[in-house]
């Protein structure tokens, strides 16, 4: 063993020195044949006689030698070493060559490391709690919100009587506070959490303690533990932040730790300060019920996921009738799902389709340089027949033409590592707002092995062609004989690279009319030339609703004055974001009978008057709201076209009389508007009803947006209005941007995905098209004879490039049909991403064939043309 | 088993050359090769060459060291001699080699009086 061991460093060892040991062991032999020729004098033989026996009784010195080599040296590095020698010296002859394989592996490698490093933290990293796999975010379902909520009384009762679940935490939504550090104000985001909501998640402060169970309880002094950034900044990393107290939210707070470096929250928000949530279990239940939770848990050893959901369905029964109200409870269900899945859920489709498709592109380009060196090894068939003669096994010249692509692969791969750093700028540019974790993507080691195993692969792929190729005798003499099998075999390659081309932009194609859809549907307002300033009262400086009626009016007599040139009004939303929404069923009409008990939700908003002018929302009967009205006891209310149908059908709703709230207080019906996209822009609208804003009314003004219609210049209005918001209340922070850039932002992911996926797809039908084009080329100048000796005898030029193009058009064909199979085998993946556009929507189908036919034939017009070009005299002449 | 070019059992020859060493004192490849040709009353003609082969292996395994030094005419060569470790290792083989070659006499002997 340890011998083995010794021979092995030995061995390398000698690697180094091996010209000095090979000297050496000359010198040994020279005086083994002196002393060997010695004896053979001293018997009497002749001085000629004695130097030849010796020679004979030693054995071939070159022999020896050799053997004395290969026992010292690692033989098969030295044969790599020859080997890259010999690779190196045929990229150095062939800068052409090399140049376009390089670059064509550096865009597929390039490509694909970048996606890579975006999709990554996405997809395949490791969340930054121990035993990440276990964590699941598990809650109720509803139509107001796309991830899974909670409420106090039913966690109360789950944390209770679960037996899923190794713990189950609990977190309140994000809210803003301030925080006085000193005698500075800042607005911080504070997170309330349960007492094991860091055990769960199994992180441990790094200064400091945990939450106890004692801090946790209802009404018990406030204390506080601090997020590494914050500790920083706030108080420079001092530890003697331990036992300090902050003043929160003007209330004083302990701070008793520090979160690690990185903490993340479950649902991927920015914390600054952690702070005990101290539900309260002797509140009633419906207070509980209406107190919003977000549960995470960390699943018992040996419990699936699935197992989880089945264990916690008579819980989560149990507490839906308590829970929640009867219209809804048909339209709530139970989610346990994985914390990655939690947190990627709008982009895991998405990333798994990026990621998908640049491999495509990698594959594309591999094919691509694959024939490539087909072509090449053609050209060097007379070589390597050569240099089997003389004795090359096999093996060794399969292990040369892998070592050649391989350092092709690893050059283009670095290559493309700088592509990709290039490549990932601008993705991060492209990117939409909400992307997650894109700060994390970065070229680092896990994207340079992605890149290294993307070369060595790519490098296989291309290389195992070519290298299989047996070299025969045959061509030494110039004979023809293997080409048919070879040229059979790249045809395949371009067939297959036109459907993989076609697949690709069939997905671009789709997910660009889908784009389009998006871009031209019709929205039932009109965005252009409408400034947009939203803001929220934070609560303890607006505590009595009083302030908030003072402040809302006020501004809005401030704002009015503002001389836009256009209409101005105040909400407290605005589409395509819906408000909080209410239950369909909540509604009654004064001499009809109740509405349906399942009817979803309904939007509403309150307005002041000049929001329909404004929004450019149509008022399609009755009327619009009027300042009048504004100060009578009235609470008029207009409702969208798509309610007033579900609630009266045909009849005329103006005039009617309905019940919103359940209230016993009967609203007057003064008109219906056009509907409004209020449910993202994808997602089907809910029907909604506005609700007229009063003079000194409390009601809705926790948020606001106000809005102006304007002919002036943006920018100009937006530093009137941030003026004069900033003389109401410097402190408050304001969000001012166009209605445009508000409805883009919906826009921005499907955008970011479609140009990616249509960057790849002309990548790849450029690779495509060169592959077909390189085919075709190589087989025209190979029957350049042929097609010399058919002209000669009366072929016209039009019937050859005709030949050529049937050739193009079948491997085209044959691809097409391949690659329509393959977009209706993935339809069915991509369906998540497109609106209103089949997954196998023909137009987008037939545009993708087109422009894949369309170059497939530009790219086989030259060589065809080349092809009927030809002088049957030089033909016939030149072999 | 593996054979080396002269035909015999590599391991053999190696083992030779340790008791050759052994019993000799340092040595160069020519003196060893001598030794074992006398020893085997020339049954043993060695393409001489061989010994280098083995002589390799054993220094790879650091049961020999080499060192150049003055031949008995004064002539430059290279002299092997047996390291602690070999030495350790040649009664180890030697001991292994008898107890075969006791069991090979028998089981041989059995057979030819059959």
């Amino acid at each position: 063993m340890f011998d083995a061991l010794r021979v092995v460093i030995s061995r390398i060892r000698g690697c180094f020195r091996l010209r000095r040991l090979d000297d050496d062991f000359q010198q040994e032999l020279d005086s083994h044949l002196v002393l060997l020729t010695e004896e053979n004098l001293r018997r009497g033989m002749t001085p000629e006689e004695a130097r030849r026996a010796a020679r004979v009784r030693l054995g071939g010195v070159a022999q020896l030698r050799e053997t004395h080599r290969e026992l010292h040296g690692l033989p098969w590095l030295e044969t790599l070493a020859q080997d890259i020698r010999y690779a190196l010296r045929m990229v150095r002859k062939n800068p052409g060559f090399t140049a376009v394989v390089v670059v064509t592996i550096a865009l597929g490698i390039g490509a694909s490391t970048a996606v890579f490093s975006v999709v990554d933290p996405l997809l395949f990293r490791r969340l930054p709690y121990p035993q990440d796999d276990r964590l699941v975010s598990v809650g109720y379902l509803g139509p107001v919100d796309n991830n899974e909520f909670n409420v106090t009384s039913s966690y109360f009762d789950w944390r209770q009587a679960q037996a899923a679940f190794l713990s189950l935490t609990a977190m309140k939504p994000a809210s803003a506070c301030d925080v006085l550090v000193g005698d500075s104000p800042q607005q911080v985001k504070c997170y309330s959490v349960t007492a094991n909501f860091l055990e769960t998640l199994r992180i441990v402060p790094v200064i400091g303690r945990d939450f106890s169970a004692e801090d946790d309880r209802p009404r018990a002094p406030t204390v506080a533990l601090l997020s590494y950034g914050f500790w920083q900044t706030a108080f420079g990393g001092d530890p003697k932040v331990l036992g300090k107290t902050i003043t929160l939210n003007e209330d004083p707070a302990q701070v008793i730790g520090v979160l690690p470096k990185g903490f993340e929250m479950p649902q991927l928000g920015d914390v600054d300060v952690m702070l005990p949530a101290r539900l309260d279990a002797s509140l009633p239940r419906s207070a509980n019920s209406s107190s919003f939770l977000r549960t995470f848990a960390r699943l018992r050893d040996g419990v699936s996921m699935e197992q989880a959901r089945e264990m916690l369905r008579p819980l989560f029964q149990e507490c839906l009738i308590k829970d929640v109200p009867a219209e809804l409870r048909s339209e709530v269900r139970l989610v346990v799902r994985s914390l990655r899945d939690r947190q990627i859920q709008e982009v895991k489709l998405a990333s798994w389709w990026l990621l998908g498709s640049v491999l495509a592109l990698l594959l594309l380009a591999c094919t691509n340089v694959a024939n490539l060196m087909l072509a090449r090894a053609e050209a060097r068939r007379q070589e390597l027949a050569m240099r089997a003669a003389l004795g090359a096994g096999r093996g060794r010249l399969i292990r040369q033409t892998l070592t050649e692509s391989l350092l092709l692969g690893l050059l283009g791969g670095a290559v493309g590592c700088g592509a990709a750093w290039v490549l990932l700028r601008l993705f991060v540019n492209l990117a939409f707002e909400e992307m997650p974790r894109l700060d994390q993507a970065r070229i680092d080691l896990r994207a340079l092995l992605f890149a290294l195993a993307g070369s060595i692969a790519a490098a296989v792929l291309f290389g195992l062609a070519p290298a299989l190729e047996r070299p025969r005798a045959e061509t030494l003499v110039g004979w023809h004989v293997a080409g048919s099998a070879r040229t059979l075999f790249r045809k395949a390659l371009v067939s297959a690279q036109v459907a993989i081309s076609l697949v690709l932009l069939t997905g671009a194609s789709l997910l660009i009319r889908s784009l389009g859809k998006l871009e031209n549907q019709a929205l039932g307002y009109q965005p252009e030339h409408v400034l947009t300033a939203s803001f929220a009262l934070r609560r303890r400086r607006y505590l009595p609703a009083a302030a908030q009626t003072t402040f809302f009016d006020q501004l809005e007599a401030k704002l009015k004055r503002i001389p836009a040139g256009g209409s101005f009004a105040l909400s407290d939303s605005i589409p395509p974001r819906g408000s909080m929404g209410r239950p369909y069923s909540n509604l009654r009409i004064s001499g009809h009978p109740p509405v349906a008990r399942d009817g979803g939700m309904v939007e509403f908003r309150w307005v002041t008057p000049g929001y329909f002018q404004t929004m450019g929302i149509p008022i399609l009967s009755g009327r619009a709201f009027d300042e009048a009205e504004r100060a009578s006891g009235e609470s008029p209310v207009i409702l969208s076209a798509s309610l007033a149908r579900r609630l009266f059908g045909s009849e005329n709703p103006v005039g009617q009389q309905i019940e919103l709230d359940g209230n016993g207080h009967w609203c007057p019906i003064v008109g219906v508007a056009a509907d409004a996209k209020n449910n993202g822009l994808t997602a089907p609208s809910d029907p909604e009803y506005y609700r007229l804003r009063m003079k000194g009314s409390d009601r809705g003004t926790g948020t606001g947006v106000a809005l102006f219609r304007t002919s002036l210049d943006p920018a100009t209005l937006m530093r009137w209005v941030r003026r004069e918001f900033a003389a109401l209340d410097p402190t408050l922070p304001v969000k001012i941007e166009t209605m445009d850039e508000r409805v883009d932002r919906f826009r921005e992911r499907p955008r970011f995905v479609a140009i990616l996926v249509g960057l790849f797809a002309a990548l790849g039908l450029l690779l495509a098209a060169v592959g077909l084009y390189g085919v075709l080329s190589f087989l025209v100048a190979r029957q350049t004879r042929e097609i010399g000796v058919r002209m000669a005898i009366g072929a016209r030029p039009r019937d050859i490039a005709w030949q050529v193009q049937k050739h193009a058009g079948i491997w085209t064909g044959i691809g097409v049909a391949m690659g329509l199979a393959g977009s209706f085998t993935l339809a069915r993946t991509i369906r998540g991403l497109l609106f209103e556009v089949s997954p196998t929507d023909p137009i987008s189908l037939i545009a993708a064939v087109t422009v894949l036919v369309v170059t497939a034939a530009l790219a086989a017009w030259i060589p065809s043309s080349r092809a009927a070009r030809v002088d049957p005299v030089i033909a016939l002449r030149s072999e | 088993m593996t054979k080396d070019r002269s035909g015999i059992l590599q391991g053999t020859l190696d083992l030779m050359v340790l008791k050759t060493l052994d019993a000799m004192g340092p040595l160069h490849g020519y003196g060893i090769a001598r030794r074992i040709e006398q020893l085997s009353q020339e049954v043993l003609v060695l393409n001489q060459g061989t010994i280098y082969a083995s002589l390799v292996r054993l220094l790879q395994k650091g049961w020999i060291s080499g060192a150049w030094g003055a031949s008995e005419h004064n002539r430059k060569a290279k002299f092997y001699s047996l390291t602690k470790r070999g030495r350790k290792q040649l009664s180890a083989e030697t001991e292994n080699w008898e107890r075969i070659a006791g069991v090979m006499g028998r089981v041989l002997h059995l057979a030819a009086r059959r």
